[in-house]
């Protein structure tokens, strides 16, 4: 019996951590450290992989404009990882214009519409399509199957967007 | 400009005729989380025990918070902590009687409240005897008698050493939580370069005995690099690329590492030198290590030759 009661206890607290959504709510801080997923063995170094998955996370709307990301020692202490690291990942994102810190209250995703995008940006973007796109016609795939697959794709992160605007 | 919490000068030890530790010259800034790494044998029991006064130097010296290692006083021992290899406490003690024990050397700043919590979070039972718990449970013992005295250097010898996967992370989240109060420092060995990159804001290489790197943890991970170059023909005769380390040949390319290098100043060297292409491998910590203190000859132990 007790094992059995153990077993749903441990189930019940795992579902809500795949549920990301739940955890996030605009304009509050967001619970990262339930999400980011840190791998001490990769070539990309940690405060890299902090940066990456919350861009993604902005891209997909799972954070949006003025939601606040945690403080750099409740993040640091929330992925066992260093404060250093944690605070060059916000320093990257600050570099990008994904967030901007205001001193004393923290560090928040920056309204899209402000973003600065220049064209060595938009170059940075058509050589990675170009990458994509060639290795896509070497594999024997047609330009309509290439579109197809960017759309699915793409989807992924709009579809999430307009998820979140219904929900709020 | 940050203080300087562990210093050492010159710092050299023989057994006997064998040179363990070579005219060790370190600097430890207060406030950083720094991984001490090395081959076995490199020489980091004996610097950790130089440092901490328990072996006497052939040469040279180290300070410690400022007080020199051969003449530690009782209050300044009070603001280290030490975790030594394999968590060897007095077996004979209950968990209970360790912590009346410990508390005595620290009764200061011992944090009553902390240690219970830990050793209840631990779901260890007071009352038992060292020498009937498990290895990860006296590891976890250990842990917690280190950061109940609040110190402000904590030096800790290889103390993942044998454990789990989950008490390894409680011992990192151990040294996150006490990095975090104002002014601590920690130095910490192990071979775990994962838990070392994790937690790390700081590296320390020594090998064989000689200090090979004292940096930034991303420093390191930045200056290690892999490349790989490919050409039609033959390689070129002379490598004389900016902070070559190893230079391996096969009948058309070449693998380098190189400590240092721009990413553009490799591609320079690349095309004056008739690459087809190259290709700049991303190394984990763990290959960059492998690489940094491999000997000169290096070679794989097994090679698949092609019959």
């Amino acid at each position: 019996m007790v094992h059995s009661t153990q077993c749903i206890k441990s189930i019940s607290t795992i579902v809500p951590i795949l549920n990301i959504e739940g955890f996030i709510n605009r304009g509050k801080t967001a619970v990262m450290g339930l999400w980011i997923q840190i791998s001490s063995g990769s070539g990309e170094p940690i405060y890299v992989q902090v940066a990456e998955q919350i861009s993604e996370a902005i891209a997909k709307g799972e954070l949006a404009k003025g939601d606040k990301l945690p403080a750099v020692r409740k993040l640091a202490a929330e992925l066992v990882i260093n404060p250093n690291t944690v605070a060059r990942a916000y320093s990257r994102l600050e570099r990008t214009g994904l967030v901007t810190s205001k001193t004393g209250s923290g560090t928040f995703v920056s309204d899209p519409k402000l973003r600065r995008r220049d064209a060595a940006d938009i170059n940075v973007l058509t050589e990675r399509m170009d990458n994509v796109i060639t290795r896509g016609l070497n594999l024997g795939l047609e330009g309509r199957d290439l579109i197809e697959l960017f759309k699915g794709r793409l989807a992924k992160f709009v579809n999430k967007k307009a998820e979140r605007r219904k929900n709020d | 400009m940050t203080e300087t919490v562990l210093e050492t000068e010159g710092l050299t030890k023989y057994y006997g005729s064998t040179l363990a530790v070579d005219h060790l010259d370190l600097k430890i800034p207060q406030g950083c989380i720094c991984g001490f790494v090395g081959r076995n044998g490199a020489g980091k029991t004996t610097a950790i025990k130089l440092m901490l006064g328990l072996l006497r130097p052939t040469a040279g010296s180290s300070r410690l918070l400022g007080c020199d290692s051969a003449a530690l006083t009782p209050a300044i021992r009070q603001r280290i902590g030490y975790v030594t290899e394999g968590h060897r406490l007095f077996r004979w003690m209950s968990i209970a009687e360790l912590e009346k024990f410990q508390r005595s050397f620290f009764p200061k700043q011992w944090d009553d409240k902390f240690f219970a919590d830990m050793i209840e979070y631990f779901n260890l039972p007071k009352k038992r005897k060292i020498k009937n718990l498990s290895n990860g449970e006296r590891a976890q013992v250990s842990l917690a008698l280190a950061l109940a005295p609040n110190p402000e250097l904590l030096i800790m010898d290889d103390p993942t050493l044998g454990l789990d996967a989950a008490i390894r992370r409680q011992f990192l989240e151990g040294m996150i939580e006490l990095i975090m109060r104002q002014g601590r420092t920690v130095l910490f060995s192990s071979h775990i370069l994962g838990d070392v990159e994790r937690v790390s804001d700081r590296i320390v290489v020594i090998d064989k005995g000689v200090l090979r790197a004292n940096c930034s943890l991303e420093e390191f991970r930045a200056a290690v690099k892999k490349v790989i170059l490919s050409f039609a023909d033959s390689t070129p005769a002379e490598v004389d690329i900016e902070g070559l380390l190893h230079c391996r040949r096969s009948e058309n390319e070449l693998e380098l590492i190189l400590i240092g290098p721009a990413d553009e100043q490799i591609g320079k060297w690349a095309d004056k030198n008739g690459a087809e292409k190259y290709h700049i491998v991303k190394m984990n910590l763990e290959d960059q290590f492998i690489e940094y203190t491999a000997p000169a000859n290096h070679r794989r132990l097994f090679r698949w030759e092609e019959t």
